[in-house]
């Protein structure tokens, strides 16, 4: 893939994005970064609530300012993390008109991507069918915590919650523990974008074969179960509830994570056989305890797992997590700093991957946007758009790909069919 | 979908990010070949086991192998058969570092010039450009490294990893999809492609709530199990809920499960109210979700209520959502016996269930003999 050339896979096709929150954003953001000219679809009574429903004036300290509600609307930093590189189109799908308007520019589209559920589908007459009439080869992609099959294809779940539905929250959990735990904050949604994104790449495949399109039915739970997919055949085999790991591996021994010097600081430290054990006994110094013939593999590793991880932690608590990482690695020991979010901004490996990239945004000025995961090394991507504000792009849209002349959109604005505002008062 | 059928994979791992694309591309159809070393892949040395503790009952190589060929090779003795079969293969998939490659014949500019339309996906820890990219690394340092593990567990307590191999698997989704985007350019074009994927990376750029802190400076640490009392995680009769109800439409729905009346109360009525009262609410919602059992709370959730049950890898496999949807398969096994194995996500109703994961060099013999490699 070459960002520079435009070599890119989904070069030349289109995305409409009728999705909100952060599985459906993201997953039409990374087709925009494969290639796709991707157009995000809102509603000035029922916008993206990624714009709106986190307050980043409460994160914001001494750069909280007050906002009004448009300017709110455009410069949530939720939003335009999982929007850059769409056009966003502001229009009203309880009005015939506006619906006709989506259902128009899908009949131009390749892939369609939406998170709402099977009601509201239903209730504005977006669904499957009605998009495969316009545009037989559709492929049409919903993306929900359980699916479009009954029993529970009403129940609701985001990304947070719908961990707990997958087995993962109910494995999770420190060492011998009885309550369970929960990952970061909304782990659901990346795993399951990724997923809808393959279940996409592999049905354009398809219809380049067949010529068909497809309706594709991904549920985040499924995704998450799948990444735990062993414990499922475990528990098949054998029936047993296996006690909490915490940090612990089922081969490496010892593993864990240390604290370090200073607040809350911590290295994650692996020794994954006996090489690793005998470098790692070189960064420390090779301290007596560490030739002891009790530790001389892992089976016996493992059974003194608690007495090594205070040893090891009398030598991580002396220094900083970096400088932990530095000396272990240097001897060739698995070891990683626990970094928090400022530090992946300044993590030198990253930035020379180039993650993290700038961007221009209309009304918050300059962004830094993490780049697509699949343009590392010889082609960098270059990151082309900044999330769009609500409706930003409607004239554009509208003209270029539905052929309205400015008095017809003027119509439809003055209608409040198409707009560029959100209704503040639903807000 | 079978719509990797007729390609074939060579897949050569020691870890579950290359094992999980492999996996993938199994399910779509794919023939791949797992290279494993004399002795099996190391993952069928990680327990638990499923029967007997040996070399076919792994667990996780029973889920991540399954639908695959087993050849065994010893290197770098036998590195000659291998690099004939990556070149005429149509896709390598590998999480060894590059210098290993190297020595093994197998570096991506040297494949490239033999193999011009081979698609080549390799995964590692730190990806192969960068100064740690010679770095060792793991599951648990990747997420140390990639910002997840700072923000999973007890805030008093050390940083948690989630369970499996998280880090893995994220990267071996994402090294699927980047996969199948270079086969759907192959077909346009004929060419083959170098992905260089870092495990890090995959982390990193999956995480939310990134985009405030990089360009706002929030500072996020580990929130336990409950972001705020209309967002997070409570006790049950007989287990754990989590509640959705921080929109205001979320929040009368939920009100009006809950039917307390001291849940109309003027400090309640906005969402900063409720922030600002966070633990008065979070213990008045605990007295009701305790009082209530998992089914209860689950009879709420089927109708669309903002509430969200654990389940268990027992009760969901046993569960009507998963029969109906075909999402696990009963695969036998000739020493594992009736095992679960479940689909990739994305398989659809009906779909046949993969075939059992390969016994250890069960493909050698057609593999190795004169005119295949």
């Amino acid at each position: 893939m070459d960002w520079a050339s435009g070599k890119l896979p989904l070069a030349g096709m289109r995305v409409i994005d009728w999705s909100l929150y952060w599985a459906g954003p993201y997953l039409s953001m990374t087709l925009h970064d494969l290639g796709a000219e991707v157009i995000k679809i809102e509603s000035p009574g029922n916008w993206d609530p990624m714009r709106t429903v986190i307050d980043v004036n409460r994160y914001a300290g001494d750069k909280a300012r007050p906002m009004t509600p448009q300017e709110r609307s455009n410069v949530n930093q939720h939003y335009n993390e999982w929007n850059r590189g769409k056009l966003g189109l502001g229009v009203d799908l309880t009005d015939e008109r506006g619906r006709q308007i989506v259902l128009d520019l899908a009949a131009q589209a390749d892939v369609f991507v939406e998170n709402h559920r099977p009601g509201a589908k239903a209730k504005l007459g977006i669904d499957y069918d009605d998009v495969a009439a316009v545009k037989p080869d559709i492929i049409y992609a919903s993306i929900s915590g359980f699916g479009q099959t009954e029993p529970e294809r009403n129940a609701m779940a985001l990304g947070a919650p719908v961990e707990l539905a997958s087995g993962l929250f109910s494995l999770n959990g420190y060492l011998h523990d009885e309550t369970p735990a929960k990952t970061g904050f909304s782990y659901g949604d990346p795993v399951g974008a990724l997923a809808a994104l393959s279940a996409i790449l592999l049905a354009l495949r398809g219809r380049n074969k067949s010529g068909a399109g497809r309706y594709l039915d991904v549920a985040m739970r499924d995704a998450l179960s799948f990444g735990i997919g062993a414990a499922f055949t475990d528990w098949s085999a054998n029936g047993d509830v296996r006690s909490r790991r915490g940090n612990r591996h089922p081969v490496y021994a010892p593993q864990g994570v240390y604290r370090c010097a200073g607040d809350d600081e911590w290295v994650a430290i692996s020794v994954r056989d006996n090489a690793d054990w005998q470098a790692l006994g070189a960064a420390l110094g090779n301290p007596a305890w560490h030739g002891h013939p009790a530790f001389a593999d892992a089976a016996s590793r493992r059974l003194r797992h608690d007495q090594l991880d205070a040893q090891i932690e009398s030598w991580t608590s002396q220094r900083s997590a970096r400088d932990a990482e530095s000396a272990l690695q240097q001897a060739g020991v698995p070891a990683g700093a626990v970094l928090d979010f400022q530090q992946l901004g300044e993590d030198p490996q990253l930035a020379a991957r180039g993650a993290f990239l700038e961007v221009e945004h209309p009304v918050f000025g300059k962004e830094v946007r993490a780049s697509s995961q699949w343009a590392r090394g010889e082609q960098p991507q270059q990151i082309d758009l900044p999330a769009p504000c609500f409706g930003q792009h409607n004239h554009e849209l509208l003209s270029r790909l539905l052929g309205m002349d400015g008095d017809a959109i003027d119509l439809l604005e003055r209608d409040g069919v198409v707009a560029n505002e959100i209704n503040a008062a639903a807000d | 979908m079978q719509e990797l059928a007729n390609l074939r994979v060579i897949e050569l791992g020691r870890t579950a990010a290359a094992a999980f694309t492999g996996r993938f591309c199994a399910d779509a159809g794919a023939e791949v070949v797992l290279v494993e070393p004399p002795d099996g892949h190391p993952l069928r040395h990680e327990g638990p086991f499923c029967g007997e503790e040996g070399i076919e009952t792994s667990a996780v190589h029973l889920h991540v192998n399954a639908g695959k060929r087993s050849l065994t090779l010893d290197l770098p003795s036998q590195a000659g058969a291998l690099r004939s079969l990556v070149e005429a293969a149509d896709i390598f998939v590998t999480d060894f570092p590059t210098a290993h490659l190297a020595e093994l014949g197998l570096a991506s500019d040297d494949l490239r010039a033999a193999a011009p339309a081979l698609v080549i996906t390799q995964i590692t820890p730190f990806g192969d450009t960068g100064p740690c990219r010679t770095y060792a690394g793991t599951n648990l340092t990747c997420l140390a490294l990639g910002g997840q593990l700072k923000i999973t567990g007890d805030p008093a307590r050390e940083p948690l990893s989630n369970f499996g191999a998280q880090a893995e698997y994220q990267a071996g989704l994402s090294a699927f999809a980047g996969t199948v985007a270079n086969v759907l350019l192959r077909d346009a074009t004929g060419d083959g492609a170098y992905l260089d994927l870092s495990i890090q990376d995959v982390v990193a750029t999956n995480l939310e709530h990134r985009g405030p802190a990089l360009n706002l400076g929030l500072v996020a640490n580990r929130a336990g199990l409950s972001v705020s009392a209309t967002y997070g995680v409570y006790p049950c009769a007989d287990g754990w809920v989590y509640l959705t109800a921080f929109a205001p439409a979320l929040w009368d729905r939920l009100k009006s499960v809950v039917q307390l009346p001291e849940l109309d109360e003027e400090r309640f009525s906005t969402q900063a109210g409720r922030l600002a009262n966070n633990d008065e609410l979070q213990a008045i919602l605990t007295g009701w979700t305790l009082g209530k059992t998992s089914d209860e709370l689950r009879a709420f959730a089927q109708r669309g209520e903002p509430l969200t049950v654990t389940e268990t890898p027992q009760r969901l496999l046993a569960s009507e959502q998963w029969r109906g949807r075909g999402v696990a398969h009963e695969v036998d096994h000739p020493q594992a016996e009736r095992i679960a194995v479940l689909g990739s996500p994305w398989l659809e109703e009906g779909a046949d269930s993969p075939s059992p994961a390969p016994q250890l060099g069960e493909a050698n013999g057609e593999l190795l003999s004169k005119g295949r490699a």
